[in-house]
């Protein structure tokens, strides 16, 4: 008897209990896991510990704010990470592992095999990604889940290679880069950039994994460049590169038009003074206060250090912009939803800027976030700083 | 011709470098008859424990460099006396073991020193030149240190009664055992001995090249290409081996490109061995 009298009591409770919690206008909780994919290990360990910094970042702002607003939800942000490696293979087992664990919404990778290993497994798992690479065909009408965070040299090149000219007086380069894709297809635009603007450029691969630049070294120098651009190589390649051309006895000037990671090259080559003359690619222009305030609102949010690497403060508002879009759509599963949200939001970032979507033109779809970027300097020894180089809307 | 001359001297920089990290891996398989996959990693070891003396404990490089050996040499020791020892016979255990050992220590180096490559320079700077050829003075160094460990090596294991046990060892176990040799003193010696190469070639090349906690990965890549060429457990061709692939990779990285170069290395190994299965100075059969 007392058994039968208290299941009504019980029914009751529960009845009273989801009336309260689901009734309308009330809010429930929920989690979104964003995943950051990229090489936390290895020589491009700084560009995928930027990315993943960015992430982080973005995800404590919202989670400061009290969480994302997805309907009527309020979601807190979570960030899972995965390692891989800088190869095609480590980023589609990445994808798969982030999907099974319940992530939607992807930010990274950095490098072109990544993004060609990921974009066909982000594909089929109906994913958004928000990658970076300087791939020729990093995005594409085929992937209209996949955005792109930063244009390819083909935008930003050319200005760099002006102000170097003029700097240096250079009237041949030779351009190194990696023998993958994350090398080729950057070292040839660059390349072809330099030869517009009338200096002789040669190409000159290696295999990724290279441990001694000597004999490369040997054969860059062969042809008697005025200067030798690193393009994409990693930065601890690069470094050693640069070291192992001075001993060389090489004594020109010395590029980047790629990603950017000049401490760890002034570190691994052996200080400023062996870089001695240097230009370089910047993806935002890393000495305007609001830019590098981006890193004490990381100090205070998550009180650590920030990851070194400049890259940080552009991934910061892909992170942002797609969180952003998640609010605006109203959910946080339908990635075709956050896509179009996503591709109607204004590019206007608080820290880094204005800027617009591009791609249309050269990947022929326009889901390529334009901003503001910096060229940086160094002569004889003396770091002149990072210049700002806006980009014209489009 | 001064390409010629230049690509010469980095072979011969090149290869005393793989000699180094090829003994300590032919060491290992031709006495214990295990492959060990950790080698890389008690190269990268090195690398860092030299990088701690001298940044963090403001040892003099040298010192530092002794430093990584002994730790190197120990931490190997210790591993094979209690858990390789265990299933020396085991090829599959010890592999994996091994395997298990590089994980944990790139993992550890990633996690206590960071992904990215810390400021390790040579103390020794300057380079000589004639004409167009340059010798930086931090290889001629290293090139110097690796010819007296390998002189050192080849003494100790031809010249010393500890160098003969470990042969003994190698060529028949068992009847070394009714000898009185004892496998469970001379085995973690011996792999002590090989690891602290390893740590040593570390110590003294990360800081001429570059350090990182995946520093490790080429180093098995070619220590295992150089040992297969050269024959799995032959001391002398091992050195010859290196000194080979020394030479194609700088001739054919220099000549053809750094693409080119990797592959025509491959290729030549592969002809060697279709004309020498067993490797340039390799047995049909290990003793051991």
């Amino acid at each position: 008897m007392v058994r039968i009298a208290k299941r009504p009591l019980a029914a009751c409770v529960v009845a009273l209990g989801l009336a309260f919690t689901t009734g309308a206008g009330a809010q429930t909780s929920c989690e979104i896991k964003i995943g950051a994919l990229g090489p936390m290990s290895g020589p491009a360990a700084q560009w995928g510990l930027a990315m993943l910094g960015a992430a982080e970042l973005a995800a404590a702002e919202a989670n400061a704010r009290g969480g994302l607003q997805v309907g009527n939800q309020r979601c807190t942000v979570s960030v899972l990470s995965y390692d891989t490696r800088y190869t095609a293979e480590g980023a589609a087992a990445g994808v798969n592992n982030l999907a099974s664990q319940g992530v939607r919404f992807i930010i990274g990778p950095v490098g072109s095999p990544e993004v060609t290993g990921a974009k066909p497994v982000v594909t089929r798992h109906r994913l958004l990604m928000f990658a970076n690479s300087y791939a020729k065909n990093a995005i594409g009408p085929q992937w209209p889940l996949v955005f792109h965070l930063g244009p390819g040299p083909s935008e930003w090149a050319a200005p760099i290679v002006r102000i170097a000219q003029q700097q240096f007086g250079m009237r041949s380069v030779a351009v190194v880069a990696p023998n993958d894709q994350g090398g080729t297809d950057i070292a040839t635009v660059n390349a072809e950039v330099y030869r517009r603007h009338g200096i002789t450029a040669t190409e000159e691969y290696y295999q990724r994994g290279t441990t001694n630049f000597a004999p490369i070294v040997t054969r860059l120098l062969a042809s008697r460049p005025d200067a030798v651009d690193t393009a994409s190589s990693p930065p601890g390649d690069a470094g050693l590169i640069v070291r192992q051309l001075r001993q060389a006895g090489f004594t020109g000037p010395i590029g980047r038009l790629g990603g950017p990671g000049t401490d760890e090259i002034i570190r691994v080559a052996g200080g400023i003074d062996v870089l001695r003359n240097f230009y370089w690619y910047e993806v935002v222009p890393t000495e305007d206060p609001r830019v590098r305030a981006i890193s004490d609102e990381y100090r205070r949010l998550l009180n650590k250090e920030p990851p070194e690497n400049t890259n940080m403060w552009l991934w910061v508002v892909g992170a942002r912009m797609t969180l952003r879009a998640i609010e605006r759509a109203g959910t946080a599963t339908d990635t075709q939803r956050v896509a179009a949200a996503l591709r109607e939001l204004p590019v206007e970032d608080p820290n880094v800027g204005r800027g617009s979507w591009t791609g249309q033109s050269f990947f022929g779809i326009n889901q390529e976030l334009s901003l503001p970027f910096g060229m940086g300097m160094i002569v004889d020894g003396r770091n002149l700083g990072v210049r700002r180089i806006e980009v014209s809307p489009q | 011709m001064h390409e010629f001359l230049t690509a010469g001297i980095i072979g011969i920089s090149l290869g005393a470098q793989y000699a180094l990290l090829a003994l300590g891996f032919t060491l290992i398989f031709g006495i214990l008859g295990v492959i060990n996959f950790a080698h890389g990693g008690f190269y990268a070891l090195g690398g860092y424990v030299a990088y701690a003396a001298v940044s963090q404990f403001g040892l003099p490089f040298p010192l530092a460099v002794l430093a990584a050996v002994i730790v190197t040499a120990a931490l190997g020791a210790l591993y094979e006396r209690f858990l390789i020892e265990r299933l020396v016979d085991d090829h599959l255990a010890t592999m994996m073991l091994t395997l298990g050992l590089y994980l944990v220590i790139s993992t550890g180096l990633l996690a206590v020193f960071g992904p990215q490559s810390p400021e390790f320079s040579f103390p020794v700077k300057g380079t000589l030149r004639a004409g167009t050829l340059y010798l930086p003075l931090e290889n001629l160094v290293v090139l110097a240190v690796c010819a007296a460990a390998i002189g050192g090596l080849w003494l100790l294991i031809y010249r010393t009664d500890f160098g003969r046990a470990l042969r003994a060892l190698a060529d028949d176990r068992k009847v070394a055992m009714t000898q009185g040799m004892r496998p469970g003193l001379l085995f973690p010696l011996a792999f002590g001995l090989a690891t602290g190469l390893a740590g040593l070639t570390g110590a003294l090349v990360t800081p001429i090249l570059a350090l990182s906690p995946s520093a490790g990965d080429p180093v098995l890549v070619t220590s295992f290409l150089t040992v297969i060429l050269g024959g799995l457990g032959s001391i002398a061709g091992a050195v010859v081996a290196a000194i080979i692939v020394g030479f194609v990779e700088a001739y054919a990285s220099v000549y053809l490109g750094g693409s080119a170069g990797a592959l025509i290395l491959f290729v030549t190994v592969l002809v060697i061995l279709l004309a020498r299965p067993t490797g340039l100075f390799g047995r049909e059969i290990r003793g051991a």
